[in-house]
């Protein structure tokens, strides 16, 4: 949108949005709201977690808390919450970017509402319900165990178990993938029809059209997407809890064993320390996420 | 059938593997809620047992309550937020989503533990400090949702058309803008219901009572009323969803809808 | 004759100064509860119940109703003083309590608290705000002094000892820790928690070393125990919580007596046989758990009528054998009919930190069937010295076991 299209917007408008100096007022006033909101109910929490990081149990000053991230069994915990935040990225990744394609293509008006809204009620499923749920389908007495078991397939004996990194790496899936689907849909509902009739007018054929110019363009956005879904398993705490007894070393349940357990007490700010690696790890990941998003915003519009 | 077409199957062939994904596990718990060990059959007892517990509408009302307090809470600062950058604003788009997905970086007990220290205590006083925290978890997914929604309509001419005709902007916004995305809106909505009847850790670590505390308390001494309440709280979501749905209008499709 | 009237009149007017003044003030002075130290500052057990009725309210934090019979010593309470108490939080953990009486509003503040012994470091000594009212219950002397703060700001109330809890199905039945490595038991052996993260399974590794050749000040031998059946597949890694148990994906655990009453109920509710044993190669209690005083009590008289129902060796009615014509009763006649919570915690399977009293009074009653000690083992409980070297081994071994 050009800036005379904004300003003739302007112009029939209100008054108080001509000027320069107006412009500068505009965007306070557009971002203030969310500014003022995230700053009293994020950043003033967060800071004060920040804040404890950097203080000893006596109060004084201290870095020992971040000295402390880096020894066992906390590296062995970043560790492992890194590797199965990535495993859970790659296992949702795909099918939820394949499940949002065909929906976005080939559904119904109507389907890919209601498909939105069931998305965005599954991946905010967690906690002790969505534990439950899969012990009473794959756990040792499931009911999908016992149907493997009359297909002759005894999925215990043979290895698997619910209670693994790979085991979490599965219920994850159940709001992972429904994520993937709310945020890659915007991309695939931005490949415009027009570019396939073109590509095709012009005598390329299906393949031809993905791979020149469909999956390039799509790239980015996947790309983005699989970023926050790393971001989303590497910060999961309530299923994860709910999961397991700890043989699983993961940095968010840690960090809830330090905060509110029943057996260590005087570990509270190197818990809040942990807290704020885990924020930094996490910032990381997003910052690329930024970066290839607004690239691929820009043939979006 | 349209649905087994060689265009339409590979999508119906996804729903259906989907379908069972999702159902499976939710079939199988509930399997246990429907169990009657005091008469060796299947029935609702156990949902009986709660529906006609003493606070059950209560705390299902406060979680209800919570969950449109925060739905309104999203909606009154995302919706101007993301309709002027939508307009004009489009350079501070990567600030503003950026902001809205913060709430991620940050495991829910540590914000927890924060707000706790941070917040003031008047704001600590009332349950409803519990709406603006459930706001900012559902933050990342509402913002998403609620760009996806704004964008696929044609935005810029509806405001003109508003502005042109004498409209102000409260007006535009609440008027005309919203009715057209009210399906984005809806799903909004569903998403902090099912985030209110969820949500755990925040609530008990801030001290407070809702539907998901109560239903750890209701619990302690029974297993299968344990597992009714859990599945309550997604089926009756998920009840909601498809009621609601059936009544609102879908926005238009856009995509390469091709013979590949 | 002018002095005699000004004698008069101040005479006079003495007398009706100090009658007035003799009206006006009360016939004691008011009591603040919040400053009452013991009973008798309290004015007794009639005044304390009468000033706890009047507050009409009681707040209590993390108490889950079938742990030690919590559920029956609250109704007990609730019904016999017409006192409401309101349960914040009954999963929750000690730290929990600790951070509720920093950092919550006034509304929010719990009155007392029981939490592990290990929450009281750093919460307790020099330097810190006094968070607990001093208050010395009325057998305050009977309380091992191990046990308890001099000047009466915490106590301990009762104590556990592990056991293994068992599906009736499981065969051969369970009796020592070291069967658990039975390859019949594959897939079915759980904990309820993170050792790092909850004091039961924490104890229930302490009770694997005993029973593995370690004692409680080498918990070394248990995490190798448990290090050996994880390998072997008989640990299994899901939580042991009554839904797991019921869905069938463990079957054996190792879990508190005093939790043993509750979830073979509800067990039997939700359709599974459960049993209980205390294994014969390892005798493992727990240190007692605290009971204090918030200083920032909301109820004063209520908290510290609480305490003493708590420390009260009387053996009385549960909650079901209340008669109305008990309720009329006066303060301290009605105290004496009611359960002392130490039986109550009895009840639940709980050795009371007043079981010599009990004993010596005759007032102990039975504790509930099939909780019996093995004959002729040594109990053994790790001190919190101890526990902080186990506590640091595990922290260090549990997340790589």
């Amino acid at each position: 949108m050009t800036n005379q299209e904004v300003s003739s917007l302007n112009r029939k408008g209100a008054s108080k949005w001509g000027t320069l100096t107006g412009r500068s007022a505009r965007v306070a006033v557009a971002l203030l709201p969310l500014l003022v909101f995230m700053g009293i109910f994020f950043f003033a929490p967060l800071t004060a977690v920040i804040w404890d990081s950097f203080q000893s149990n006596d109060g004084l000053f201290t870095l020992q808390n971040y000295a402390d991230v880096f020894k066992e069994p906390i590296a062995t915990a970043m560790r492992t919450s890194l590797g199965l935040a990535l495993a859970s990225a790659v296992v949702s990744a795909i099918p939820g970017a394949v499940l949002a394609f065909l929906i976005e293509s080939r559904g119904s008006d109507r389907l890919r509402q209601l498909i939105s809204s069931v998305a965005g009620v599954l991946a905010n499923t967690g906690g002790v319900p969505l534990a439950f749920m899969f012990v009473a389908a794959l756990g040792a007495a499931g009911s999908a165990t016992g149907l493997f078991k009359l297909l002759g397939l005894d999925i215990y004996t043979a290895g698997f178990s619910l209670y693994t990194f790979w085991g979490l790496v599965l219920v994850y899936s159940y709001f992972q993938i429904p994520l993937m689907v709310i945020v890659f849909s915007p991309a695939i509902h931005g490949l415009r029809r027009e570019w396939n009739e073109a590509a095709k007018t012009l005598g390329a054929t299906g393949s031809q059209f993905w791979r020149h110019i469909g999956v390039p363009l799509l790239f980015p956005s996947f790309t983005s997407a699989f970023l926050l879904l790393f971001a989303s398993a590497f910060s999961a705490y309530a299923t994860a809890r709910a999961m397991t007894n700890g043989t699983i070393a993961l940095l968010p349940l840690m960090i809830g064993n330090l905060l509110d357990g029943n057996v260590i007490f005087d570990e509270v700010n190197l818990a809040k320390a942990l807290a704020v690696a885990m924020v930094v790890v996490t910032l990381l990941a997003m910052v690329p996420y930024l970066i290839i998003q607004r690239r691929a915003e820009r043939w979006q519009r | 059938m349209k649905i087994f077409t060689r265009r339409q199957l590979p999508l119906t062939i996804g729903l259906f593997l989907a379908t069972l994904f999702v159902l499976f596990p939710l079939v199988s718990a509930t399997e246990f809620s429907l169990r009657q060990p005091a008469t060796s059959n299947y029935g609702f007892a156990n949902y009986i047992w709660f529906f006609t517990a003493e606070d059950f509408g209560k705390y299902l009302g406060i979680s209800l309550g919570l969950a449109v307090v925060s739905a309104i809470i999203l909606l009154v600062i995302l919706v101007p937020t993301v309709i002027w950058l939508n307009l004009g604003g489009a350079r501070f788009r990567g600030l503003v989503e950026f902001v809205s997905l913060l709430p991620l970086v940050i495991p829910v007990v540590a914000l927890a533990i924060g707000a706790q220290t941070a917040l003031p205590d008047f704001a600590q006083t009332d349950e409803i400090i519990l709406g603006f925290m459930f706001a900012v978890l559902a933050m990342p997914y509402a913002y998403r949702t609620l760009d996806t929604g704004l964008r696929a309509i044609p935005l810029q001419t509806i405001v003109e058309a508003a502005r042109g005709l004498g409209a102000n902007w409260l007006h535009t916004i609440f008027r005309v803008v919203i009715p057209v995305v009210r399906s984005t809106v809806a799903s909004a909505l569903f998403m902090t219901l099912a985030l209110s009847l969820g949500e755990y850790t925040l609530t008990s670590l801030l001290h407070w009572d809702t539907f998901t505390t109560w239903v750890t308390t209701m619990s302690q001494s029974n297993i299968l009323g344990a597992i009714a309440l859990s599945m309550f709280s997604l089926i009756a979501v998920f009840g909601l969803l498809l009621i609601i749905s059936i009544f609102i209008r879908p926005t238009k499709s856009n995509v390469v809808a091709e013979e590949n | 004759m002018n002095l005699k009237r000004v004698v008069a009149v101040a005479a006079a007017s003495a007398v009706v100064l100090g009658a007035t003044v003799a009206i006006s003030t009360p016939s004691q002075a008011a009591v603040n509860y919040c400053k009452v130290t013991d009973l008798k500052t309290a004015g007794g057990m009639d005044a304390l119940v009468k000033a706890a009725k009047k507050e009409g309210a009681l707040n209590v934090i993390t108490l889950p109703r079938d742990w030690a019979n919590y559920g029956e010593a609250m109704d007990l309470f609730s019904k016999a003083f017409g006192i409401k108490i309101t349960d914040d939080n009954p999963d929750g953990s000690s730290a929990y309590e600790i951070q509720t009486i920093k950092t919550a509003p006034a509304a929010k503040q719990p009155d007392v608290v029981d939490i592990g012994v290990s929450a009281l470091n750093g919460v307790i000594g020099a330097g810190q705000d006094k968070l607990f009212a001093d208050y010395k219950v009325a057998n305050f002397a009977s309380i091992p002094s191990k046990w308890k703060d001099a000047s009466g700001a915490w106590y301990g109330d009762y104590n556990g000892i592990i056991g293994i809890s068992y599906d009736a199905s499981v065969s051969p039945a369970p009796t020592k820790i070291a069967d658990l490595t039975n390859p019949a038991y594959k897939g079915l052996v759980a904990l309820t928690g993170d050792p790092t993260a909850g004091q039961e399974p924490f104890m229930s590794v302490y009770a694997a070393s005993v029973a593995n050749g370690g004692s409680v000040d080498n918990i070394q031998p248990g995490l190798d125990f448990f290090k050996k059946i994880k390998a072997s597949g008989n640990f299994t890694s899901v939580k042991a919580t009554g839904e797991n148990y019921v869905a069938g994906a463990y079957k054996i655990a190792l879990t508190w007596n005093f939790n043993a009453p509750g979830a073979i109920a509800s067990a039997k509710a939700a359709g599974k046989n459960l049993k209980f044993v205390i294994p014969s190669d390892a005798v493992l209690a727990g240190t007692p758990y605290i009971q204090a005083i918030n200083a920032k009590a909301p109820h004063c008289a209520a908290a510290r009528l609480w305490e003493e129902f708590i420390y009260s060796a009387n053996k009385g009615k549960f909650t079901a054998d209340l008669k109305p014509a008990d309720l009329k009763l006066s303060g301290s006649k009605l105290f004496n009919t009611i359960m002392g919570g130490q039986n109550v915690f009895v009840s639940g399977g709980a050795t009371p930190i007043l079981q010599d009293l009990l004993t010596k009074k005759k007032t102990l009653i039975d504790g509930p069937d099939g909780l019996n000690l093995p004959k002729g083992v040594k109990i053994q409980q790790p001190s919190p010295d101890q526990q902080v070297t186990g506590k640091a081994l595990v922290a260090a071994q549990w997340p790589t076991l």
